[in-house]
C-alpha cells in the first residue's frame, strides 16, 4: 500500500481583489470581489515507502502548496489524500507524529533558544524515548557535525549551521515520511554536500520515505531515481530520470584525448565540437550511432589515450522542459533503442 | 502526565525567557511603584472633592487600585498575541506541523511569562505597603480573591485568544485589538470600581464579561462582596469562562481549517 496518495488534488486560493488608488482601497472595503487561481490542480500521485522523490517544478508551479496539503495545515478544496493511512487536515496532530519538514526558507527552530534546548523542547514534544532520543542526537550530532554550536542560540547562527540544526530537529522522532522544501537554497558547496549525504543516509538506513523540492538539480541527480515534474499546479511527468534523460538526452559527448595532434582529427557520424591540446570533444546523437560504435571509429583510425562519455546534464533537459513543455514520449521504437 | 509535558516545558522555556530580561524587570518595579503613589495622590484628591461612591471608603479605593495595578501586572501579559506575527510572518505552518494544540502552547508560554512576574508582585507588593496603606483582607477572604482571580486570569485568557484568532481571517486586528482592550479595562473595572458607573449603566456593566476578570475579584478583596455572596460571584464567573472557552475552542477549530499560510 503506499505510504502517500493523491487523487485529483485542488487547491484554489480565493484573494481578494485589489483596485489600485485610495478611492479603490475604499472600495475593496465594502465590496469584496475576488479573484480566484488554482495553484494545484488535479495532481495524482502515489509514493512507496522508501521512496526519495525529487519533486521538481518552476517558480510557482505549485510545489509548496502541495507539500503543505501532505502535511495538513491546508486544506484542499477538491480531491483526496492519504499520508500513511491518514487525512492530514482532518487529523493534523496524529499526522504531524508520522512525518518530518525542514523549509529551507524558515525555520522551525526556536528562536531565542540554544540550539540543544529546541531539541529538548521537540523530545517533549513527541514524547520521544529518553533512549532513543539519545541515540539519534549522538547519531545526527556526528554525521551533521553539531558539536560546535549546540549551545548557541538559533539567532545567532549561520545558515548553514541552522539548516544542520533544522534537519536534525525535523528527524528527531523518527518520522516515516520528510518533506524537505528547498532545504539547500543558500548553502555552499560543502555543506550541500554534508546535507545531501545526511539525506541519503537517513532514507537508506532508516527507510525513510522522502518528498525533495528544490531548484538546485544536482541535490536531485545526486539523491533520486524518480522525479514528478510539475508546471502551473499540473503534474507533467512522473517516472525515473533515467527515462527522461533518455528521451530528451539524445545528444551525447564523447571525450578523447589523443596521444598525438592529429591535425585534421574528424570521425564519421560524430560533429567534433572543440578541440583543446589532446582533448577532443565529439558530439553524437545516440540514435544514429552508438558509443560503443563510435569509441571503435575513433579507435580504429588514431591513437588515444583516454575516452569518457558526458551524460547531457539534467538541468538542461529540465530547463528544456520548462521552456518547451513536455511532450508525451509518443516515440518511434528507433528512438528509444537504449544505449549501453 | 505525558500528555502535558510539552506544555510544562513551553512554560519552562518563557519563564527562562523572560528571566533574561532582567534589566526590564527593574525598572518595571520602579514604574509601578510610581504609578501606585500616583494613583494614591489622585484617589486622595479626587475624595477631597466629594467624587466619592458612598459604599467605597478612601483607604478601600486605594487599595483597590493598588491590588488592580498588581493584577494587571499578570492580566496584561497576553501569550496569544504572538498569533497575529506567526500568521504574518507564516510562522504558525511550523507551529502546526507538530503534535500540538496551539492554544494551550498558548496558554503554557503566558503563564510561563505570568509566572515570572508573579514573583515580582511579592516584593511589589511589600515596597507599595511602604508608600501606601494597602488593606490586607482576611485568610478567607483572601483564598476566595485567589480563586476568582484565577478564574478570571482564564476568562482573559480565553477573550485574548478569541481577539487574537481573528487575525485567520483578517491581518488587520489593530483596531478591534485597541477597541477590546479599552473596553475591558474601562468596563471591567481596572481603571474606575464599577460603582463609579451610574444607574441602570453601573448594573449593565457589572454583568458584563469583563466585569469577570477584575471588578469580581477586587470586590471581593476590599469587602465589597461579603462571604455570603461569594459564591455566587465565582459561579458567574466560571459561567463566562465555560461559554468563552467554549466559543473559542469552536472559533479555534473554524480557523484551524481555513489558513492560509503566506509565503514559501
Ligand atoms: N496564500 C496564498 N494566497 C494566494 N495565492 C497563493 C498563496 N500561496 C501560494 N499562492 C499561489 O499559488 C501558486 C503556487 O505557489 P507555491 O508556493 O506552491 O509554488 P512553488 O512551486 O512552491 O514555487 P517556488 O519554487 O517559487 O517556491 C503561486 O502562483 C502562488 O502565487
Ligand atoms: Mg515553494
Amino acid at each position: 500500500m503506499p505510504i502517500i496518495e493523491t487523487r485529483d488534488l485542488r487547491k484554489v486560493f480565493r484573494s481578494v481583489k485589489r483596485t489600485p488608488g485610495a478611492l479603490g482601497a475604499l472600495r475593496t472595503l465594502f465590496t469584496r470581489e475576488y479573484v480566484e487561481r488554482a495553484a494545484v490542480e488535479d495532481v495524482t500521485m502515489s509514493l512507496e515507502a522508501g521512496e526519495l522523490v525529487g519533486y521538481i517544478g518552476p517558480n510557482g508551479a505549485g510545489k509548496s502548496t502541495t507539500i503543505k496539503m501532505l502535511t495538513g495545515i491546508l486544506v484542499p478544496t477538491s480531491g483526496t489524500v492519504r499520508v500513511a493511512g491518514l487525512v492530514p487536515y482532518l487529523e493534523r496532530k496524529r499526522n504531524a507524529r508520522n512525518i518530518g519538514v525542514v523549509f529551507g526558507q524558515r525555520s522551525q527552530l526556536y528562536w531565542d533558544l540554544p540550539l540543544i534546548e529546541s531539541f529538548e523542547l521537540l523530545r517533549a514534544i513527541y514524547s520521544i524515548p529518553k533512549d532513543r532520543y539519545e541515540n539519534n542526537l549522538a547519531d545526527f550530532n556526528e554525521l551533521l557535525e553539531m558539536s560546535d554550536f549546540l549551545r548557541t542560540p538559533v539567532r545567532q547562527l549561520s545558515l548553514g549551521q541552522r539548516m544542520r540544526g533544522d534537519f536534525a530537529a525535523a528527524m528527531l522522532h523518527d518520522p516515516r515520511i520528510v518533506f524537505l522544501d528547498e532545504p539547500t537554497i543558500g548553502l555552499d558547496v560543502v555543506a550541500k554536500e554534508a546535507i545531501r549525504t545526511f539525506i541519503a543516509r537517513v532514507n537508506a538506513e532508516r527507510g525513510t520515505t522522502v518528498i525533495l523540492t528544490t531548484h538546485d538539480l544536482a541535490d536531485v541527480e545526486r539523491l533520486c531515481r524518480r522525479i514528478v515534474l510539475i508546471d502551473t499546479g499540473r503534474i507533467i511527468y512522473d517516472g525515473q530520470i533515467e527515462r527522461i534523460k533518455d528521451e530528451y538526452g539524445t545528444h551525447r559527448t564523447l571525450v578523447v584525448e589523443l596521444c598525438e595532434p592529429y591535425p585534421g582529427f574528424a570521425v564519421e557520424g560524430a560533429e567534433l565540437e572543440s578541440r583543446v591540446g589532446p582533448l577532443a570533444r565529439l558530439r553524437f546523437d545516440r540514435r544514429t550511432i552508438s558509443a560503443d560504435q563510435l569509441i571503435r571509429r575513433v579507435t580504429e583510425n588514431y591513437c588515444v589515450t583516454d575516452v569518457s562519455i558526458e551524460e547531457p546534464e539534467l538541468e538542461s533537459i529540465i530547463r528544456r522542459i520548462y521552456v518547451e513543455g513536455y511532450k508525451d514520449p509518443a516515440v518511434p521504437a528507433t528512438l528509444s533503442t537504449p544505449v549501453r | 502526565m505525558s500528555a502535558l509535558e510539552p506544555y510544562v516545558e513551553f512554560a519552562r522555556k518563557a519563564f527562562a525567557r523572560e528571566s533574561t530580561y532582567r534589566v526590564e524587570v527593574f525598572t518595571n518595579v520602579g514604574s509601578l511603584l510610581l504609578r501606585v503613589y500616583l494613583l494614591r495622590s489622585l484617589w486622595t484628591a479626587l475624595y477631597r472633592q466629594n467624587a466619592a461612591p458612598p459604599n467605597i471608603p478612601l483607604h478601600a479605593m486605594i487599595t483597590y487600585a493598588t491590588v488592580a495595578l498588581l493584577m494587571s501586572l499578570i492580566l496584561e501579559i497576553d501569550g496569544t498575541r504572538a498569533i497575529r506575527e506567526k500568521i504574518r510572518e507564516g510562522g504558525i505552518a511550523t507551529d502546526l506541523m507538530k503534535p500540538i494544540s496551539l492554544p494551550l502552547y498558548f496558554f503554557s508560554d503566558g503563564f510561563g511569562q505570568t509566572i515570572f512576574h508573579a514573583m515580582l508582585i511579592v516584593p511589589s507588593l511589600l515596597l507599595a505597603l511602604l508608600l501606601v496603606h494597602v488593606d490586607v483582607p482576611s485568610p478567607g477572604a483572601f483564598i476566595a480573591f485567589t480563586l476568582s482571580f484565577g478564574v478570571g486570569y482564564l476568562v482573559n485568557f480565553c477573550l485574548n485568544l478569541l481577539m487574537n484568532i481573528v487575525a485567520f481571517w483578517t491581518l488587520e486586528t489593530f483596531a478591534i485589538q485597541l477597541m477590546v482592550r479599552w473596553a475591558s479595562d474601562l468596563l471591567g473595572g481596572q481603571l474606575v470600581p464599577l460603582d463609579f458607573f451610574p444607574g441602570i449603566l453601573g448594573k449593565i456593566v457589572e454583568n458584563l464579561p469583563f466585569a469577570a476578570v477584575y471588578s469580581t475579584p477586587l470586590r471581593i478583596y476590599i469587602g465589597e462582596l461579603p462571604p455570603s455572596e461569594w459564591a455566587a460571584a465565582i459561579g458567574g464567573q466560571l459561567l463566562w469562562l465555560v461559554l468563552f472557552a467554549t466559543i473559542a475552542s469552536v472559533v479555534w477549530r473554524l480557523a484551524e481549517r481555513r489558513v492560509v499560510v503566506q509565503g514559501g
